[in-house]
């Protein structure tokens, strides 16, 4: 675990974060911790000869990404994923977001290595997992990594514990060592007493707990999702999200998550990354995204969501200039607060309102007037 | 410059394809007396291949012999063994076990089908023959287990080698099975091994399919869930990727035991073995029929019991209580232990001798009371079908036939008829069909089997190049010129003649008989069984029926291939017009179409790739059995194969089979041409 121990982490844990459970605040002011994957300059060419051309093109086109994209798909070939860059911390949950064929499960199965990437690098902490031979890379595998795919990728020959853990089997522990840890993680997910069952014996919704109770077996430090409850039905996908949120509560994993739903990126995560046509297009906490979209793509996807149940009022809050003092009587704004809830404890001002943080400080102000133009649905 | 390109706009790629086989055909037919070179395949123009490959087969024969001998002696040990093993094993036994086998794997059905199936084998006295052809079975199918399913994961591992071992199989696939038997004959020595190796070689290749086809079939995300949780490749596979695609791989196994008990029988035209198909074939020439009959039977019940067996794997798994699975075995031991030394020697039962007497003198009455309904049938075909589609209607009109002799002047008729038919269709918007018409007259007043070797050649470039483009009509004449090339171009039109008449006869009654299932659920129930039971049946086994009523002939060859290879089609267009998605079904009823429009309309262009692919199978089956069907008088590359097995002569048995493989595969890529094409058309592929 590089000198990193899992105590500190949960000290400092402690220390930043009393939102929601699994969800940090989004300050500028993160733990100093060492991110969990750094992911650098990663490109992925579908083709023939992808290296070559995409080394060849990159010579060309001087680091301008859409340039080199633009060649090589002059040349056959198809840019998956063109120069993405981005770090996830520990422990916070990152999501990537996009529409079909943006090339998020592309990028995914890069870092995962189920895929050789044509160019980059992705750090895990400090080893270059596209450098790790293959018979490191299954000791990765085996107790790092965990994952969780769309469709289950169940097998179909196995029932729930066997299944559970196989990722066990692979690493040798004997049977009943296996079945006994197994046992635990099927408890986890709620699926207690099903260990018979075989796969094609249960819903979707219980399969993916299934598929999650195995990603979690051999208890990785580093947990990818790719749409993991996009193949459920919305009653069932909001349930198994609120449970995924109480687990990453109690297990503080550093996890990828992939999805093409706003408003499940929105609920779930810590930062969003936006992908469109293999780039990362841009990378932010719900609330940037939400408020502060980069153009008109990322804005289209935030336009149906309320923006006042994601932002804070943190994000629109003034901290220059002269703060209005604490008035006992008049009212007063939380960091935490969302933008809905501002919005009804300051109806009836039209001065700016004090920020307080959780041991009463002032820390800055809002403006009615900025308030309620935040929350103006886009129709630009 | 595509070759849309350089067709005018007002012409179809069809029309143009059939204006240019018809102006090749009418050019031949002019210059025909002139240029006595464009009939026939000039003999000065064929190379000596059949010595060529005689001579490099002969000599790589001679390089292996000492190794094949050493194989030949070492398999002969397994082989012996199972021999004894299943001969000297009492047959209370083996039919106990086999029994308790039936339960462990499909309940009272196997049960019943297991005891009652053996129970008549033993019954008719075939018992020793029946263990001898399942001893060869028995080793064969291990070894092409093994081989199969190693080159199949070898396949999948290494998918540079995937397309060239999936083109090997294919090409496997259309080699016939009597042309394995000359070089192994030369190579192994006479005697059973031949047999054995032959039927490796030819039940190995679809397990290999099945395997490759399985484990392309796992789900990505499943190989990769193996993957992220850290397996090796080895782990991989064997944990999760072959038990994932168990149904699949046994699907191969089925089909592999199938393969290896038909080529086992056919192999028993070497002799030598005492075994059952062996048994047929000496009853069949002493017109025995009734016992010829009767042996039949017992190869059919073997390939019943052994196809639902194995079939049972391929299905999802249930289980069966395996108390039961123990007490039948138990029941087994001790009924061997009560009889044990008391059982006569399974040799002398015979129950049904009596029935196979009945039924040969039941048959003698009957040939005789309808001698001349059955030859009037016969000759009804063969005068008016068969000998016109061979030779022309200028030779075969006679008036010993017919009535009449054809004169130059009905030719003249005939043709203004068909430019009239012909003409009146493309006036209608039917171009395509008119052509076909027109050429379809040219080929009938010639015979398939004189027909001029320039017309073939560019009728099936033209062919590929509708159906695949370029570079298939490039494939196809390639391929035939080889055959030309080769010398045994007028065997292979008169291979081609007796097939493609079957295969005709097959399209339309195969045809009728799938859109009746279609239509008629009652039908179906009745024609199913019949289908299943049609394709359990070892080639072999089709020869006797024929035989019983129409004597050695080609038209009895022709009703076997028939009969053989009629199942595909019944089964493809049924299964094609009742696929329809029921949305543009539904769609279809409130526009309010009726039930034949919908059939017309919908049904029949949804289902044209399906039915194609049945006439593709119909036409590979065809090609099997004419060889088969050698045996009871073809002429043609079959004949070739069968004479040259006799005189082990290696280079003529190698060519005719590779001619017959390539009259095979033109076929097949024409075909599945024809079917991708029309696929695309409706949008189910890209
Ligand atoms: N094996 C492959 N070969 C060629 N192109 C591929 C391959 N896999 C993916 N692509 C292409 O890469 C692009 C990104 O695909 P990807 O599956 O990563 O998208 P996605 O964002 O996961 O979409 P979805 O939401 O549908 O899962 C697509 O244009 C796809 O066609
Ligand atoms: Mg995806």
């Amino acid at each position: 675990m590089d000198g990193r121990k899992r105590g500190d982490l949960e000290a400092c844990r402690g220390c930043c974060h009393k939102v929601t459970p699994g969800k940090t605040s989004a300050g500028a002011d993160h733990a100093p911790v060492a991110p969990a994957i750094v992911c650098k300059g990663l490109w992925k060419v579908f083709g023939d000869k992808g290296s070559q051309h995409l080394s060849s093109a990159l010579g060309q086109e001087e680091a301008d990404t859409e340039a080199v994209a633009a060649s090589l798909i002059d040349r056959g070939l198809i840019p998956a994923v063109r120069n993405a860059t981005f770090d996830v911390h520990a422990s916070e949950i990152f999501v990537i977001m996009g529409l079909s064929g943006s090339g998020k499960s592309t990028l995914v199965r890069c870092l995962s290595r189920l895929l050789e990437s044509t160019s980059g690098s992705v750090h895990l902490g400090g080893e270059d997992l596209l450098q790790a031979s293959p018979k490191r890379l299954i000791e990765l595998r085996r107790t790092k990594l965990g994952m969780v795919f769309q469709h289950f990728g169940l097998f179909p020959h196995m029932n729930v514990a066997d299944n559970v853990a196989f990722p066990l089997k692979m690493q040798g522990q004997g049977k009943n060592e296996r079945l006994q840890r197994a046992h635990e993680v099927v408890k986890l997910v709620g699926l207690e007493g099903r260990e018979d069952a075989y796969p094609r014996e249960l819903s979707g919704g219980q399969r993916q707990r299934v598929g999650i109770a195995r990603s979690l077996a051999a208890d990785p430090e580093v947990w990818f999702l790719d749409e993991p409850f996009s193949a459920l039905d919305p009653l069932i996908r909001r349930q198994l999200q609120d449970e995924f949120l109480d687990i990453q509560a109690r297990l503080k994993k550093s996890i990828v998550f992939i999805t093409h739903d706003i408003a499940e990126a929105l609920k779930l995560a810590d930062r969003i990354a936006i992908m469109r046509d293999g780039n990362i297009i841009q990378i932010g906490t719900p609330t940037e995204i939400v408020l502060n979209p980069v153009d008109d793509y990322v804005r289209e996807f935030s336009r149906d969501v309320a923006k006042g149940r994601h932002a804070t009022v943190a994000s629109i809050m003034k901290t220059n200039g002269k703060l209005p003092t604490l008035n006992k009587s008049g009212p007063a704004l939380n960091l935490g607060m969302t933008l809905d809830d501002a919005l009804a404890s300051c109806v009836s001002t039209y001065k700016p309102v004090p920020v307080v943080d959780g041991e009463g400080k002032v820390r800055g102000a809002v403006d009615p007037a900025d308030l309620t133009a935040a929350l103006q649905v886009d129709h630009s | 410059m595509t070759p849309e390109s350089m067709t005018p706009a007002s012409m179809t790629k069809g029309t143009l394809a059939a204006l240019i086989a018809l102006a090749t055909g009418a050019l031949c037919w002019a210059l025909s007396s002139t240029i006595p070179a464009l009939g026939n395949w000039p003999d000065a123009w064929t190379l000596p291949a059949v010595s060529w490959i005689g001579a490099g087969a002969e000599w790589l024969i001679d390089l292996l012999k000492p190794a094949g001998r050493l194989v030949a002696l070492v398999l002969g040990y397994p082989m012996e063994w199972a021999r004894m093993l299943f001969v000297s094993t009492p047959w209370p036994l083996l039919i106990g076990l086999v029994t308790a086998l039936g339960w462990h794997l499909g309940g009272w059905r196997m049960v019943a089908l297991g005891a009652l199936g053996l129970g008549f084998v033993v019954s008719t006295g075939y018992w020793t023959e029946s263990m001898n052809t399942l001893s060869l079975v028995a080793v064969s199918v291990p070894l092409a287990l093994l081989a199969g399913g190693g080159i199949g994961i070898a396949a999948n591992e290494f998918p540079r080698l995937k397309s060239a071992v999936q083109s090997v199989l294919d090409v496997m696939q259309t080699i016939p099975t009597f042309a394995y038997l000359t070089p192994l004959l030369v190579l192994f020595g006479f005697g059973p091994v031949v047999g054995l190796i032959a039927s490796a070689i030819y039940a190995a290749p679809p397990m290999a399919r099945n395997v490759i086809l399985g484990l392309e079939r796992v789900e990505p995300e499943i190989r990769e869930a193996a993957i992220m949780s850290g397996g090796t490749r080895f782990q991989q596979l064997f944990e999760v990727e072959i038990p994932s695609a168990a149904q699949q791989i046994f699907v191969g196994v089925n089909q592999c035991l199938m393969a290896a008990l038909s080529m086992v029988i056919i192999a028993a035209v070497i002799g030598g073995f005492n075994d059952i198909g062996w048994e047929v074939l000496l009853t069949m020439r002493k017109a025995q029929f009734g016992q010829a009959l009767l042996a039949g039977f017992v190869i059919v019940v073997f390939a019943i019991v052994i196809d639902r067996m194995s079939g049972v794997l391929a299905e999802p798994r249930r289980h069966f209580d395996s108390r039961i699975t123990y007490t039948l075995m138990a029941i087994a031991f001790l009924a061997t232990a009560i009889t044990w030394g008391r059982l006569p020697d399974p040799a002398t039962y015979d129950l049904f001798g009596s029935t196979a007497d009945f039924v040969d003198s039941t048959l003698g009455a009957f040939t005789a009371a309808n001698g001349a309904m059955l030859d009037s049938v016969k000759n009804g075909a063969m005068f008016y079908f068969l000998l016109p589609l061979r030779i022309g209607l200028d030779d075969s009109v006679l008036t010993f036939t017919w009535g009449f002799d054809w004169t130059k002047s009905m030719t003249a008729g005939w043709f203004i008829l068909a430019f009239a038919v012909g003409g009146w269709l493309a006036w209608r918007g039917h171009r395509v069909v008119g052509l076909m018409v027109i050429i379809a007259a040219g080929i009938l007043q010639t015979g398939v089997s004189q027909l001029p070797w320039p017309f073939v050649l560019v009728g099936i470039g033209v062919l590929g190049w509708v159906s695949g483009g370029r570079k298939l009509a490039l494939t196809v004449s390639f391929m035939l010129i080889a055959i030309f090339l080769m010398g045994l171009w007028e065997r292979a039109l008169l291979s081609l003649y007796l097939s493609g008449a079957a295969v005709f006869a097959c399209a339309v009654l195969g045809g009728a008989v799938g859109l009746l299932c279609a239509v008629n659920r009652t039908a179906w129930r009745v024609v199913q069984p019949i289908c299943d039971m049609l394709q359990t049946i070892p080639l072999f086994v089709f020869l006797i029926p024929v035989l019983m009523f129409f004597q050695i002939g080609e038209f009895s060859a022709f009703l076997a291939i028939i009969a053989y290879a009629i199942v595909p089609m019944i089964r493809y267009t049924r299964h094609g017009l009742t696929t329809t998605p029921d949305e543009m079904v539904e769609a279809a009823i409130s526009s309010g179409a009726t039930g034949w429009q919908i059939m017309r309309e919908v049904r029949f262009p949804y289902a044209l790739p399906t039915i194609l692919l049945g006439l593709n199978q119909t036409i590979l089956f065809a090609f099997a059995m004419l060889v088969i069907a050698a045996l009871i008088g073809t002429t043609g590359l079959g004949q070739s194969i069968y004479l040259a097995l006799g005189k082990a002569d290696v280079g003529l048995g190698i060519a005719a089979g590779i001619a017959m493989a390539i009259l095979a595969m033109i076929a097949d890529r024409l075909v599945q041409g024809f079917a991708d094409e029309q696929r695309k058309a409706l949008g189910l592929k890209t």
